[in-house]
């Protein structure tokens, strides 16, 4: 077990979007998040003893973080249009309580 | 190439004629004489009283009774024979075939007024009051044999006539009722939910409404037809027309504009329209706007083999009926030679000197006459195994 | 002069684009995978995807029209997009409503087999014990008929349902008169080892149209090794019981299913030869089961998703090769998978579908009278775990057991649209909710994907139907064939 910190500024990044992040990367670490004024501390706990390979998972959780920020952006963009959308499939088929 | 229309040689009448629409009739045709039919006059042959028209083709030396009326046929229409269907003005100086009776592909022009302006149209559109294509297209109806198998209705925009295009179409399906009705329209019409219910409600099972798409989404499409908004409501007309239960051909015509995008069309059919009866997969006709816009839309066929392969494949695989026009043999590939439809009609097609060898001949459409300004490089004599004796070849130009 | 209009007439007038719901994920070098909100997938790079995000990209980009047909973007003015994603979402969905469709009776559990990978038989005579009571049945029987499903289909299942072959005739007939009343679209399949085939069950199967299933792991050796029986001729009775039905009944009243085992993954061709020359064309390359004997026997330890998946790439790969030589034959779990990515339909297979099919697709009545939510839920029970058993049908209603706490905690949580990583996931619509795996594996109904051998197997299997889809076009014209059976 390896421990590293990644320091993330809090206004480009969401509590949300490390710990979705750390969820995907559950297999390979373990996350502990820590709110610092204006930054996220996360030290993550990676399962190797290699140097390297541990470099590496920080790495690609860094690259995972960064997803998870831009399916955020598109979850919130969507999330009205795709209530729309599952209204009009759904309001004549009797699935939900109040029928047309 | 035959001719559908030409002026009058010569014309003699007593009066102005008291109908448009003229069926055709000899001494051959065993029917008593009735006011709509215009006889035939041959050389030699009888010449029976009582007919409201008599007509003779070029040249012909034979005289029509006293006191009758008569009009010379230019040599351009040599080719009508009894039982078909001709409209003349009233003075009698100009003349259109509306039905030749031994064609199976006969179509109908209901107006040349239209809604779009598409880049590559064969009929382009003309603002003019032609109500009285409309009213020889009723006549014509009444004068058809019941037991006419196909009827084909083309414009312009049918539509554009709203409910007296739904009587036309009640008609067909009353006189005709073994006649399949395919109508050609952009189908905007049909978003009018109304006025696709009373289409709906002609019920006849026989009838189809073929609707061009050349988009998976509106830029391509209205691009194409040269109208904002076209995209939406022809899909929405379509959607309408499937939950009626009404029968639906999409066409996509392609060229230069579209054919780059034919893959991504077919997938937006199968996944958004998968209901539709056939889709059909058209050549381009080089006549009409498709010459005006030819450096925009000619592109040779050879080019766009692997996207019509793409294409043809993913729609049957996807269950939908599929059909490739208008295109020679030897420029699609083999695998698709199942769906090529020998589709140009009997009055359009003509052969190219390379022809003359090819061992498919028969099986293939040939070309547009007007294929003669522009058409592929690569068309190729397909070889055979084995000889086989060639057929005659016509020239062109 | 020039009436016609240049294509940038008809783009909208400022690129005000907006976003329709979708996912992504990151495919190989250079790719990443979107699909939208009912599984049609596009291929982008990095860049182009954060300008999609960013809704930067201009009118005349070709990838706008590309992501406008395929319904990720659209011009903030149109509605169209949303009532065809609206139509194309509730075609998905157009099976729920139908509700329970298979309704599986377990007439006994006694089996003259003793397959070590086998959750539940016994070998035993004690028929009072271990066959399902006539009682029973007909209970069961008045539940099925309570289901709305306009299809039913009853599969008979054990241990050996032809060790109780009467209460299968009894079942059959009480059904059929049943259905003069309800009406629906009823089928029988009996799920049989068939080594206890005779003329008797085929002349009953022929008068009332009964469908068989059975197990065929490969060839002889592979399939008598996995399956004893005294007399080790298990599979000499299957093949022969298959060619028996095939010319009695016709070709489609048999079908196979493979139980792979350790032994059975380095013979992936092996097995696809088999049944092809037993005139099988479809063959279901499965993964192994977690449950039952199989970890009692360690014969699960030894089993690793990633030499499950090379099985599973060479199986594959060689029926691809094998349809190119012109022999038609497709493989059921690609075909499943497939039918979700290509097009709207919804393949109704209960193992792979959100909300699960649990209880919605598929009940399951055990011998004893306990219902349960799926046959592999009757398979963890016998092993000591109940959570999926939903009630008995001789002291529960069928509110009692549709509305159930144990029937429904299962679907509300493993529903992966509002699961941890599911939710976010591209390939989402192509998958399902497995609740009694997870449970069975992890000890709750979600796992946690990460780790899970599901999510892995899974995930790999979608990359590789993609791959080969978008890179070869004969496999992409063998795909869409499968899909739209």
């Amino acid at each position: 077990m390896i421990a590293r910190e990644v320091v993330l500024d809090g206004t480009a990044y969401s509590a949300d979007a490390i710990q979705r992040a750390a969820y995907r990367f559950s297999d390979r670490l373990s996350l502990e998040l820590v709110v610092d004024e204006t930054v996220f501390r996360c030290v993550l706990n990676v399962e190797t003893d290699d140097g390297q390979e541990a470099d590496l998972v920080v790495s690609d959780f860094r690259k995972e973080v960064l997803d998870q920020v831009l399916r955020e952006r598109i979850r919130n963009d969507t999330e009205s249009v795709r209530n729309v959308i599952l209204a009009l499939a759904f309001s004549k088929t009797g699935l939900t309580s109040d029928e047309e | 190439m035959i001719s559908l229309q030409g002026r009058a040689v010569s014309v003699v009448l007593q009066d102005p004629l008291t109908r448009s629409v003229w069926l055709l009739v000899d001494g051959e045709t065993p029917t008593a004489p009735h006011d709509a039919q215009a006889y035939l006059l041959s050389e030699g042959g009888p010449t029976p009283e009582g007919f409201g028209l008599y007509v003779g083709k070029n040249g012909c030396c034979c005289r029509p009774p006293y006191a009758s009326n008569f009009v010379e046929l230019p040599g351009e229409l040599d080719h009508v024979e009894p039982g078909d269907v001709l409209s003349l003005t009233r003075e009698g100086t100009r003349i259109r075939v509306l039905w030749r009776h031994r064609s199976h592909q006969n179509s109908i022009l209901l107006t040349e007024r239209c809604n779009h302006y598409c880049l590559m149209c064969s009929q382009p559109p003309r603002q003019v009051d032609d109500d009285w294509l409309l009213d020889d297209a009723f006549e014509l109806i009444r004068l058809l044999p019941n037991t006419t198998t196909s009827l084909g209705i083309t414009g312009g925009e049918p539509t554009l006539y709203g409910a007296r295009l739904l009587e036309f179409l009640t008609l067909c399906r009353n006189l005709l009722p073994r006649a399949a009705v395919h109508m050609l329209s952009n189908g905007r019409r049909f978003d009018d939910l109304d006025f696709a219910t009373a289409y709906a409600s002609i019920d006849n099972p026989n009838m189809m409404v073929g609707i061009p798409i050349y988009g998976s989404e509106p830029s391509l499409h209205d691009y194409v037809v040269q109208s904002r908004g076209a995209f939406d409501e022809t899909i929405r007309g379509i959607l309408n027309l499937a939950v009626l239960g009404q029968r639906v051909e999409i066409r996509v015509v392609l060229h230069k504009q579209t054919a780059p995008h034919l893959v991504e069309i077919a997938e937006f059919i199968s996944r958004n329209l998968p209901f539709v009866d056939q889709v059909a997969l058209m050549g381009l006709e080089m006549i009409g706007f498709a010459r005006a816009n030819m450096d925009d839309v000619w592109i040779d066929p050879i080019e766009y083999n692997d996207e019509l392969t793409e294409a043809v494949t993913l729609l049957d695989r996807s269950k939908i009926r599929t059909m490739v026009y208008n295109h020679q043999l030897c420029l699609i590939d083999p695998g698709i030679w199942p769906f090529a439809i020998r589709s140009i009609s009997d009055w359009k097609n003509e052969y190219h000197p390379e022809c003359l060898n090819c061992s498919v001949i028969r099986d293939c459409g040939g070309f547009f006459f007007s294929a003669k300004y522009k058409m592929s490089e690569s068309i190729r004599a397909i070889p055979a195994a084995g000889s086989r004796p060639a057929p005659a070849l016509l020239t062109l130009g | 002069m020039s009436k016609f209009q240049a294509a940038a007439a008809y783009e909208p007038t400022e690129a005000a684009w907006e976003l329709l719901p979708f996912r992504f994920e990151h495919f190989d070098e250079g790719r990443v995978l979107l699909t939208n909100m009912v599984g049609e997938h596009v291929f982008v790079t990095d860049d182009e995807l954060v300008s999609v995000v960013d809704k930067a990209l201009p009118a005349t980009s070709p990838l706008v029209r590309q992501l406008r047909g395929k319904h990720i973007i659209r011009d903030a003015v149109e509605d169209l997009p949303l009532e065809l994603l609206a139509l194309k979402t509730r075609t998905r969905y157009r099976r729920l409503p139908e509700f329970t469709g298979l309704h599986i009776f377990v007439v006994s559990l006694r089996c003259e087999h003793s397959c070590p990978y086998c959750q539940v038989s016994r070998q035993s005579a004690d028929k009072t014990r271990y066959d399902m009571s006539a009682e029973t049945a007909q209970k069961a029987l008045e539940m099925v008929f309570e289901s709305p499903s306009q299809s039913i289909k009853i599969e008979f299942q054990g241990g050996e349902p032809l060790l109780n072959f009467p209460l299968v005739e009894e079942i059959v007939a009480r059904a059929e008169e049943l259905n003069a009343v309800y009406q629906r679209h009823l089928t029988f399949v009996i799920a049989t080892n068939l080594a206890l085939l005779d003329d008797a069950v085929l002349e009953f199967a022929d008068a009332h149209d009964v469908y068989f299933s059975t197990s065929l792991d490969g060839p002889a050796d592979l399939h008598n090794r996995n399956r004893p029986r005294s007399g080790g001729n298990s599979w000499e009775l299957a093949v022969a019981g298959i060619r028996r039905i095939r010319e009695a009944l016709g070709i489609h009243r048999v079908s196979a299913l493979m139980t792979t085992t350790e032994a059975s993954l380095d013979r992936a061709k092996d097995i696809i030869d088999c049944y092809l020359e037993q005139g099988l064309s479809n063959i279901f390359l499965r993964s192994m089961s977690p449950y039952g004997f199989a970890v009692k026997t360690k014969s699960h330890a030894a089993y690793d998703v990633d030499r499950w998946l090379e099985f599973y790439r060479e199986g594959l790969d060689y029926i691809l090769e094998l349809n190119e030589r012109g022999v038609s034959v497709s493989e059921q779990y690609a075909s499943i998978i497939l039918k979700k990515m290509l097009t709207n339909e919804d393949p109704g297979f209960v193992d792979l579908t959100s909300p699960a099919g649990i209880g919605i697709g598929a009940v399951v009545y055990n011998y004893d009278g306990d219902v349960y939510a799926s046959d592999e839920g009757r398979m963890l029970a016998e092993m000591g775990d109940t959570t999926f058993r939903l009630g008995n049908l001789h002291a529960d209603s069928y509110r009692d057991i549709m509305l159930s706490d144990a029937l429904l905690r299962p679907l509300e949580e493993s529903f992966t649209l509002s699961a941890p990583m599911c939710g976010d996931c591209a390939f989402e619509s192509y998958c399902g909710a497995d609740p009694v795996r997870h449970q069975a594996t992890t000890g709750d109904f979600l796992g946690r994907k990460p780790s899970s051998a599901f999510c892995r197997r899974n995930m790999a299997i979608f990359r590789l139907l993609l791959e080969r889809y978008e890179s070869d076009p004969k496999a992409r014209s063998v795909f869409l064939d499968w899909a739209n059976r």
